[in-house]
């Protein structure tokens, strides 16, 4: 398998050509890349795959790891039914 | 695959015997306990398969946090089997990308 | 919207002795926990702990698990389960989840006790079934009593590869070998002895290169490493086995303090990203404390001796406990982490909360 070929995020099957392709667009922190590439937007929200995303991107942009900071963290930090925020019953995914 | 002895924690104790059908097939439980204990111990590892690759996919944190082993249980999709008691009568189906096996033709 | 003294989120080892000090000196203390049942690594450690009496040595984690429920709950503690914290907002207030239904609850002071997650390893084939966390593993044979698999390579020879390798062993599972990294063990050598004795070869400088198989793992394929970790041509072994289990160690589960607006600080030997916090376990936001994995990874009894901290500190903020007592309760909390902190494995930590001692000075 090309190195590029390897699976990084689990959930959204992104991989590490993918992540390293938009380090080469220009993008330099773990939202923007979350954002374009969509790892970490899946449904684990990037638990198992953040911390290979921040190395590969210390890596490719020399940045040293204490500049690399996760993404924002918003409300939720479970994938939740909307339903259940209004406090009703039906499943809205 | 299950440990009935073991020389610390000794004999196991479980809830009753359920039976549970998954992809079709009856496959026998302990009430209260993970569905993807009962899929492991009866030696089913391949619980879904992903949207892309089309992937096979199991157990990978068993704590409910990676979202690996999830699968169709009684017509809901992505159920967190690790952390989903297993209850009488539960059925259970391969999870193929967000839904079940498409129909072919 | 409901308030109380105190919230603890996470019901492990330092959640529920932050409770316990927390409630034993007069706090309203809720305890929220995820799971069905709280004790968080507690209930899968089989082994015997270390240390001295006042950390439970010569009893087993479960057992430890058991009696802090017991004294949580004769303690007054209120104990919320199957409930996760999804959101934290302004005020100190928590959006609560519990079977699809959300309230509110606001605090006065918060102890977030949410412990640690385990890190995985990338490698051609690692999302095969049969590639698991080391913990995850430990999940499935001492608390579901199920074996994840029939032959076992563990990858990582830290304490965590070390003790689950031989609990494996234990539960009936075969354990090919150990491959780590680096060119030592980083584990306790008492664990590693156990393993070697049993028969299981610890291969050091050497990772995994990749996992095989047509539905799950069914072989594996190991090489030696070079100092920059690139595999030596020529040295690759494969073994059938049908388990992986990854123990490359343990990051903080930070989300809430993250959200909190909490201050962070970066460092790699005590599991990454940090939240900042003083000798009383408070964080950069007044009221927030920290105690146990999440305030950085070490072991279940600086984790229970911080929750301990952090629920005397929280407590005496409350009023519950005057400035004098106070402090004079945290002087043998102080006193006993110390104790904990000694020898080459302690000194490294010891050297890491200084760190974060100095950082909140600054910040």
């Amino acid at each position: 398998m090309k190195v590029d070929d390897l699976i990084i995020c689990r959930c959204e099957e992104v991989t590490e050509g993918e992540i390293k392709e938009a380090i080469r667009l220009g993008l330099t922190t773990m939202s923007e890349v979350k954002w374009l590439t969509r790892a970490g937007m899946g449904l684990c929200q990037g638990k198992t795959c953040g911390r290979l995303v921040m190395s590969i991107l210390v890596r490719e942009t020399n940045q040293p790891p204490d500049e690399v900071k996760p993404p924002t963290f918003r409300p939720p930090t479970r994938v939740m039914a909307l339903g259940a925020l209004a406090n009703g019953e039906k499943e809205t995914e | 695959m299950r440990i009935d002895d073991h020389p610390i924690l000794g004999k196991a104790e479980r809830g009753r015997s359920i039976t549970l059908t998954v992809d079709g097939s009856p496959v026998e439980a302990f009430e209260g306990e993970p569905i993807a204990v009962a899929l492991m111990a009866s030696g089913h590892r391949v619980f879904r398969y992903t949207t892309k690759q089309k992937g096979p996919r199991g157990v990978f944190c068993a704590l409910g946090r990676c979202t690996d082993c999830i699968m169709i249980v009684d017509g809901q999709a992505n159920v967190r089997t690790c952390v989903t008691p297993a209850r009488d009568g539960m059925v259970i189906e391969k999870q193929f990308g967000r839904g079940p096996r498409e129909e072919k033709g | 919207m409901k308030n109380t003294d105190m919230v603890v989120v996470g019901g492990g080892a330092a959640g529920m002795a932050a409770s316990i000090e927390a409630a034993c000196a007069g706090a309203e203390v809720v305890l929220i926990d995820e799971n069905e049942r709280p004790g968080g690594q507690l209930f899968k450690q089989i082994h015997k702990f270390f240390g001295s009496e006042v950390h439970r040595a010569g009893i087993r984690g479960i057992h430890i698990g058991r009696d802090l429920l017991k004294e949580a709950e004769e303690a007054g503690v209120q104990v919320r389960l199957n409930t996760v914290v999804y959101g934290f907002f302004p005020d100190k207030c928590l959006g609560l989840m519990c079977n699809q239904h959300t309230e509110e609850l606001q605090a006065k002071m918060i102890i977030l006790a949410t412990g640690a997650s385990e890190n995985v390893l990338a490698f051609p084939g690692w999302t095969l079934p049969g590639v698991m966390g080391a913990g995850a593993a430990q999940t499935l044979i001492n608390i579901h009593r199920v074996l994840p698999g029939r032959s076992v390579l563990m990858v990582g020879a830290g304490n965590v590869g070390l003790i689950v390798s031989y609990q494996l062993l234990q539960a009936g599972a075969e354990v090919v070998a150990v491959v780590e990294g680096l060119p030592t063990i980083s584990g306790y050598g008492v664990h590693a002895s156990k393993i070697r004795r049993a028969g299981v070869p610890i291969f050091t400088g050497h990772t995994i290169l990749r996992a095989e198989g047509k539905e799950s793992v069914e072989r594996v394929v190991i090489a030696a490493v070079d100092k920059s970790w690139q595999p030596l041509a020529g040295t690759e072994k494969a073994f059938e086995v049908d388990t992986v289990c990854l123990a490359v160690g343990l990051s903080p589960l930070a989300e809430l303090a993250w959200m909190a607006g909490c201050q962070f600080i970066y460092i790699p030997e005590i599991g990454g990203w940090v939240p900042v916090h003083d000798e009383n376990m408070e964080t950069s936001v007044p009221g927030i404390y920290v105690a146990g994995d999440l305030a950085g990874i070490e072991e279940a009894s600086t984790a229970m001796e911080e929750g301990r901290l952090a629920g005397l500190a929280a407590a005496e903020a409350l009023g519950c406990l005057s400035s004098k007592d106070g402090r004079a309760r945290k002087a043998e909390v102080w006193e006993r982490l110390a104790a904990l902190r000694i020898g080459s494995f302690g000194h490294g930590r010891a050297l890491a909360m200084e760190k974060i001692l100095r950082a909140k000075g600054v910040g």
